[in-house]
């Protein structure tokens, strides 16, 4: 036995010497470290930050943005469009350019199915389709996309990777439906996570759960073909180990690196350091119905409350990239206020407008949160930030961390009565962030109503949702912030910084926060 | 009685425990006070009603607690473990998928335990009360008393972090593939396409975790394999053995050591259980695709098909331990066939 | 009795080291509020991250409190949990084993059984459902593995009562029309306890390393309470601030071993084989 073992270290360690050198890669590897949050590549089913980064290098959309920025609607594969005057037809013109991975043309039925798909797996991404009432391809390069209602947004969302062409004629083969009741009968779903049946420039090869994803080029590829063969993301789900990996050379790219640990890679000339704000929303939620919020459903608390953080030290635990937005609305969204005009901290105020309130030695309050680490934000840090500045005006906040899943089910029900939460835009456009206005998705979690806000809110609310002219938007945008920095159910605490850290020899990094690096443009 | 049939009725017997055990998981799923739609669709999904029922009746989630109990039964029956809710694929599979790289870590944590703490325990006991006992003690004792989680991150970080001498987190380097899946333990897939350069670099990926992993049991194996040596020097074979001028090393290594391995082998059975729970937390810091990662994450997003499965799992794995410590005493020891 | 102990403390000096480290880490618990230099929940947001220095021995952490400081507080939940747990699962195993093995036949089958399908049952996953179900908090964790725990005991205690059962004495109180339970419980049960008392001294260290465990993972206390395991799982995510986790699980392991030194030398002395051999 141990002569066995003796010889396999031997015959291990030789083999080792021997084909250790000889065993560099002829084919250009691009290896990214990356915490999976997808469960699945089913482009229909879309949903989380990480997959789309993957489908951005395996599909195209109709529409899209600049590499860099989520700023303005480029075309894609759709090389023009018209929209009608009541603002509810959008008709696109197809390129005449794009092939599939396995050759066959992009045809408009391509699109409808897609879309249908995509809308009747009911999974998800499928509120984005809400308000498209039919897709239609009267030849075989035109698509007419009706809405049911004009929607400003309807082209940012269409960036959405949910949005996806797929071959429609190689996923049927798969079992793949755009039927009524395809969240029934599809089951196209797991040949999606080894296959692949899209337009961009890579295929994917297979992806092995929990550990990696492998793309590789697509041989067919309409655009200019990109620079590696073979894309390899591997699954590390703590920060810690990306920056270990990164610094040791076993990837190129880290995508979670946290605000801790950019002073040890600055100094690091192999490495590029790119910080930027993200667009998620962090938040403090105080439900309006005084059964469930006892205390904070009172206005004077909430406002109490809004001017008892410590903005400043809150924003040094989200660390370079971070900002404080004025109200609901995240820097960088048209219309949002600018960040010098958030509300400061003021104790004696605070003090006093809680005495108003009718509890001048303050009160005890449970504060539910997820425990969990979303783009480097602790959210256990976070909350016991907002304990430590409360009970500087006397209130008393116990924590009570939750499991995700409990925690959201309690929170989307509208039972969290003092909430810790964050908001990522659906789509971009400053439109998403109605939904914390009365009757809006989370303003519905706070338990803010039509019959619970006043007219002034309501009137804004129902004003800037049709409206489409971009100054006036903005205008009434800028009147909701001011109204939310004064009343209502939400503290914004602050939008973290995100970065990312890669290989000083990168070329072509680009960030936006839709699917935030564009793999197919990176080369050495 | 006969060997099989003593087997038979052991088989027998894990029967009522795999039930107890699916009862126990099903019930602590049902006693969480929430369910697993809001961990599994997105913000605005779980707000549409439509797509609400359509993923409750998908998963059985609008059925009685008793009906859903007994489908699973029937259903496990037939070999078919349900569907995980998050990962959407087969249970059975994703067990599979997960199983290997424990059993490799596990195998791994085993035979290190074994190689420290076997001669460990021989030397102490042979030289009981001297320094070198001594020393053997408070190791096997450090090995006990560290905290595995925090044995993992000082392991990280002195030998990967600052010294460079091993790999860190991971089955493999990120550039080099995975092998051919047969076993799906990469070593061994890697031996038997002769995939040298893996071989080596997953042999190199696991000397850290299995040495965090296997510190627990080789403590306890040390301190076991010590009394156990202490039990048999004193009997009189040994005496008897001695007396007929055999030379030292013999008598210690053929007579001794022999018969003081049965009591070791019921700890390395009994260890596979810590190793399971030392597994959840060598996983989750050295980025370990296994069954330990597997049910935590599982237990994190209320995937009950997933952790019944897990805990169906590892119930098997405790009944098949016990089983074969006991057929390795019944081979080992003589006295139990009378 | 001064030189028994004096006796003793030569014979197994790594008892008395375990002793006197225990007595040190109970005595800091007590006195954490007088000896910390800051307190436990005193932030800093200016002065989160540094290491260690002549202000802050032990650096500070994401949020500016002084890690020494902590630590010194963290005895406070590790070392009553670990315990509680112990006895819990103490007097439930003891109960449950002796009730088996006293009635024999179809409870002791049934009972058995019952604890068969607890000791299957992996820790940690039951932590986390219960943790999922109930919130984590320290009583949650302690619930978690009392239910994991007393099974052990309840087998030992039940194959002590079983031995003890056939005793003469046994038969004599039987014969003088005592009832079962008086029996069991003054008879049998004071017989079987000694064992399983030095056990259940052996197994502390175990428990307040499994409850470091579950912390780690976010199981136990509320996270702004100062806590060996979180605040070891803190410095998983910033190895490059490694006095976060290296002090507190330094804390654990010392506590750990400490207990374990004692739980060895208790085995020693209640082993009759070592016990002659050192004549």
């Amino acid at each position: 036995m141990r002569r066995l073992y003796g010889l396999l270290v031997v015959v291990s360690l030789l083999s080792l010497l021997a084909f250790g050198g000889a065993a560099a890669q002829e084919e250009k590897v691009l290896v990214v470290g990356l915490s999976e949050d997808y469960n699945g590549l089913d482009v229909h089913r879309a949903y989380e930050p990480g997959g789309s980064l993957i489908h951005k290098a395996v599909y195209d959309t109709l529409v899209t943005f600049p590499t860099d920025s989520v700023s303005e609607i480029l075309p894609n594969l759709a090389e023009s469009w018209t929209i009608s005057d009541d603002g509810l037809v959008y008709t696109f013109t197809l390129r005449d350019d794009v092939v599939f991975s396995n050759g066959d043309p992009l045809t408009a039925e391509d699109v409808v199915f897609s879309f249908n798909r995509m809308k009747n797996l009911k999974d998800n991404p499928a509120f984005l389709a809400d308000g498209i009432a039919s897709v239609e391809a009267p030849d075989e390069r035109t698509v007419v996309l009706t809405l049911a209602a004009p929607d400003p947004a309807i082209l940012a969302k269409l960036v959405f990777d949910a949005f996806s062409v797929v071959n429609a004629e190689v996923v049927r083969a798969q079992g793949g439906t755009d039927a009524e009741n395809a969240s029934e009968v599809d089951t196209a779903e797991l040949w999606f996570n080894d296959n692949s049946a899209g337009t961009g420039p890579y295929m994917v090869d297979f992806y092995e759960p929990t550990v990696q994803t492998v793309l590789v080029r697509n041989p067919n590829y309409w655009g200019e073909a990109p620079y590696f063969d073979r894309i390899i993301i591997r699954n590390m789900p703590e920060a810690a180990t990306q920056k270990l990996a990164l610094e040791a050379g076993d990837i190129h790219i880290a995508m979670d690196i946290t605000a801790d640990q950019l002073p040890s890679l600055e100094g690091n000339p192999n490495i590029s350091v790119f910080s930027t704000q993200s667009d998620t929303l962090i938040f403090l939620l105080m439900n309006q119905n005084p059964e469930i919020g006892g205390p904070v459903s009172d206005p004077k608390v909430q406002l109490a409350v809004r001017y008892a953080l410590d903005y400043e030290g809150l924003k040094l635990l989200g660390g370079a990239g971070t900002n404080t937005p004025a109200a609901m609305v995240p820097l960088g969204f048209a219309g949002a206020l600018d960040a010098s005009e958030a509300l400061p901290r003021d104790l004696d105020k605070a003090r006093s407008l809680l005495a108003e309130a009718g509890y001048p030695d303050g009160f005890t309050v449970d504060l539910r949160y997820p425990d969990f680490t979303y783009i480097g934000t602790q959210f256990s840090l976070v909350a016991q930030k907002v304990q430590a500045d409360l009970a500087e005006v006397g209130i008393t906040v116990n924590l009570v961390p939750e499991e995700l899943q409990v925690s959201l089910e309690a929170y989307r029900g509208g039972q969290h009565g003092f909430g810790l939460w964050l908001w990522n835009p659906d789509y971009y456009d400053t439109l998403d962030y109605v939904e914390f206005l009365p009757g809006g998705v989370v303003g519905k979690r706070a338990n803010w109503t039509d019959e619970n806000a006043d007219a002034t809110i309501l009137e804004l609310r129902d004003k800037v949702k049709v409206e489409t002219d971009p100054e006036v938007r903005n205008q009434l945008f800028r009147e909701i912030q001011l109204y939310e920095q004064q009343s209502g159910p939400f503290a914004p605490l602050f939008q973290p910084g995100v970065h990312f850290a890669y290989s000083a020899a990168l070329k072509g990094f680009n960030y936006n926060g839709q699917w935030r690096v564009d793999l197919s443009l990176l080369s050495f | 009685m006969s060997l099989s049939a003593y087997f038979l009725r052991r088989l027998l017997l894990a029967v009522p425990l795999v039930i107890g055990i699916s009862l126990v998981s099903f019930i602590i799923a049902n006693l969480v006070p929430s369910d697993p739609m809001a961990a599994n669709l997105g913000e605005r999904a779980a707000a549409d009603p439509e797509i609400v029922a359509a993923f409750r009746a998908k998963w059985g989630l609008d059925e009685p607690f008793f009906v859903q109990y007994f489908t699973y039964l029937r259903n496990l029956l037939s070999g078919d473990m349900g569907t995980s809710i998050r990962t959407r694929r087969p249970v059975a599979d994703e067990l599979l998928r997960y199983m290997p790289a424990t059993v490799e870590l596990a195998t791994a944590g085993i035979i290190v335990a074994l190689i420290v703490g076997v001669p460990l325990g021989v030397i102490s006991a042979v030289w009981r009360n001297r320094p070198i006992d001594f020393v053997a003690r408070i190791i096997s004792l450090i090995g006990v008393s560290a905290p595995v989680f925090w044995l993992a991150l000082v392991a990280l970080l002195l030998l990967y972090l600052r010294l460079r001498i091993l790999p860190g987190p991971g089955r493999l380097d990120a550039v080099i593939p995975p092998p051919p899946t047969v076993t799906g333990l990469y070593t061994i897939d890697a031996l038997i396409a002769g995939q040298w350069r893996t071989l080596g670099n997953a042999l190199a990926h696991l000397i850290l975790p299995a040495v965090v992993l296997g510190a627990y049991s080789a403590g306890l194996i040390t301190r076991i394999t010590r009394s156990a040596m202490l039990d048999v020097l004193s009997m009189e074979y040994i005496t008897t053995a001695r007396s007929k001028g055999l030379r030292e090393r013999t008598v210690i290594l053929r007579h001794g050591l022999r018969n003081a391995l049965l009591p070791v082998v019921t700890v390395i059975g009994l260890s596979y259980g810590n190793l399971l729970t030392g597994a959840v937390l060598t996983e989750t810091i050295f980025s370990w695709g296994g069954i330990g990662r597997f049910a935590y994450d599982s237990a994190r997003s209320l995937d009950f098909p997933s952790i019944m499965g897990v805990s169906m799992l590892i119930a098997l794995v405790f009944v098949l331990t016990n089983l074969i410590v006991d057929m390795l005493y019944y081979i080992l020891d003589p006295r139990i066939r009378l | 009795m001064m030189r028994t102990l004096r006796i003793q403390i030569a014979r197994n000096p790594l008892m008395a080291v375990g002793v006197v480290i225990c007595l040190i880490w109970f005595s800091i618990s007590l006195v954490a509020h007088l000896i910390a230099p800051y307190g436990p929940l005193e932030q800093n947001m200016v002065n989160r991250l540094q290491p260690p220095s002549q202000t802050n021995l032990m650096g500070t952490d994401q949020l500016g409190r002084d890690v020494l400081t902590r630590v010194l507080y963290g005895g406070r939940i590790s070392l009553p949990a670990g315990l509680l747990v112990i006895i819990i699962s103490t007097v439930i195993g003891t109960l449950v084993g002796a009730v088996a093995g006293y009635a024999g036949g179809m409870w002791d089958e049934l009972l058995m059984r019952g604890t068969e399908v607890f000791m299957a049952f992996p820790t940690i996953i039951l932590a986390m459902a219960i943790a999922a179900a109930l919130g984590p908090s320290v009583i949650n964790a302690v619930i978690a593995m009392v239910l994991v725990w007393w099974p052990n005991y309840a087998r030992i205690v039940r194959s002590l009562v079983v031995s003890v059962k056939s005793n003469d004495y046994v038969e004599a109180a039987r014969a003088l029309g005592a009832s079962d339970r008086h029996i069991l419980f003054r008879t049998i049960l004071p017989n079987c306890l000694a064992p399983a008392i030095v056990m259940a001294t052996l197994d502390i260290g175990n428990a307040i390393l499994l409850f470091a465990g579950l912390s780690f993972l976010g199981l136990g206390a509320d996270p702004s309470t100062p806590e060996w395991g979180r605040m070891v799982a803190d410095g998983v995510s910033n190895f490059d601030q490694w006095w976060l986790s290296t002090f507190p699980g330094l804390a654990i392991f010392t506590v750990v071993m400490a207990f374990n030194f004692v739980g060895d030398g208790l085995r020693d002395l209640a082993d009759p084989r070592v016990r002659k051999a050192r004549g």
